[in-house]
């Protein structure tokens, strides 16, 4: 082997597997100048350990935090014994319950006389709804019948105006006319005296 | 170390179903390791607990991510790494020293208080990325594997930053003229 300040450092640092340590041992032994450069290294190390820890000033602490707390799910979760309890007792209510909640038993009933009894609700409501249907049809047809005879007395009315007033103007135009005609004819009547 | 890892899992486990005391335990253990590694990084008391405070903030508020609660100290450390450069890099323009150079000589002839103060100097001339990877090293004792997972880097940065910052430490620490070096 030859000289090799890492792997006299790795040695130093207990970094070596077995046989490079043993490698590296048997070179030592015959090289001085990696056995200086060793002792240089238990030098420095015995130094630098020389240095010797402080305390801390104050002690680091941290207290209950219920940010960090489990909650009460997770404790009983995390809890065997109490879990098994809470599972016999929450058994145990569930039986309580249902035996004074359970609804009481249902008597013998009439199936036929009910049924009938729905079918006459029924049929009531039935005709009822029918009945108010017929009426509100029937009125609305009334309205409607109403609205178009007061439409068909306004045309009327409207026509029957229009139509006089165009007669009287006929007879005001013939008046008029036969008024020219005679004071034509008078006319001619003096002029041939 | 076992039973110590296993004892962690445990706490862990007992955290993560929200038990604060069993967080507060697993805090306990790792708040020092994790203040010095922090201190030593970025060289203020102050700056370096409240960084631990918010460390383990992270980590308890994290803590149901931890897929594999063996890997809690390299998770730990990585969280405490993202914390410790985003303020470096807030507070410090890069390559900036930490500490003052000093003037070197051996640690073997030092007294305790100069060596002290040779180690702060001689760790605070490394660069940020050297520094760190010398105290997850040699003061935490993280394997380049570990290391690697908390630098999230590949391993061979990781050996290259190692190897650089002993070199630079040992002209200071252990010059080869030595001599009289135990």
């Amino acid at each position: 082997m030859n000289c090799s300040p890492e792997d006299v450092k790795a040695y130093f640092l207990d970094e070596l597997a077995a046989p490079e340590r043993a490698l590296v041992e048997a070179h030592t032994r015959s090289c001085s100048n990696c056995r200086e450069e060793l002792e240089r290294l238990n030098v420095t190390e015995k130094a630098l350990l020389s240095l010797e820890d402080e305390e801390p000033a104050r002690k680091i602490a941290f207290v209950s935090d219920k940010v960090f707390e489990p909650r009460w799910y997770q404790k009983l979760w995390r809890s065997g014994p109490a879990l098994g309890f809470a599972s016999a007792a929450l058994v145990a209510a569930a039986i309580l319950v249902h035996a004074y909640a359970r609804p009481p038993a249902a008597p013998n009933v009439d199936t036929a006389q009910i049924e009938r009894r729905i079918e006459r609700d029924v049929n009531a409501r039935l005709e009822g709804a029918v009945a108010r249907a017929v009426s509100e049809t029937m009125a609305r047809e009334d309205q409607k019948i109403a609205g178009a005879l007061t439409a068909a007395e306004k045309r009327y009315e409207f026509q029957r105006q229009t139509d006089l007033a165009a007669a009287q103007q006929t007879i005001a135009y013939y008046e008029k006319k036969m008024n020219r005609w005679l004071v034509a004819s008078n006319e001619d009547t003096r002029t041939g005296q | 170390m076992i039973f110590r890892e296993v004892e962690d899992r445990d706490l862990i486990a007992k955290a993560r179903q929200g038990h604060v005391d069993a967080y507060n335990a697993l805090v306990s253990r790792w708040e020092k390791r994790v203040f010095n590694y922090l201190l030593r990084l970025v060289g203020h008391r102050e700056d370096a607990l409240d960084l631990s405070q918010d460390v383990f903030l992270k980590a308890y508020q994290n803590l149901k991510k931890l897929d594999d609660p063996a890997r809690f100290p390299a998770w730990l450390f990585r969280i405490a790494h993202n914390e410790a450069f985003s303020l470096l890099r807030k507070t410090r323009p890069e390559g900036e020293l930490a500490v003052e150079p000093s003037t070197g000589g051996s640690s073997a002839r030092m007294f305790p208080m100069e060596l002290n103060l040779a180690v702060k100097s001689a760790l605070g001339r490394l660069s940020d990325d050297q520094r760190e990877a010398v105290l997850l090293k040699v003061y935490q004792g993280f394997k380049f594997e570990e290391m690697a997972e908390i630098l999230a880097c590949p391993v061979s940065t990781v050996k290259s930053r190692v190897y650089t910052a002993l070199d630079l430490l040992k002209q200071t620490l252990a010059p080869v003229n030595m001599g009289g070096a135990e």
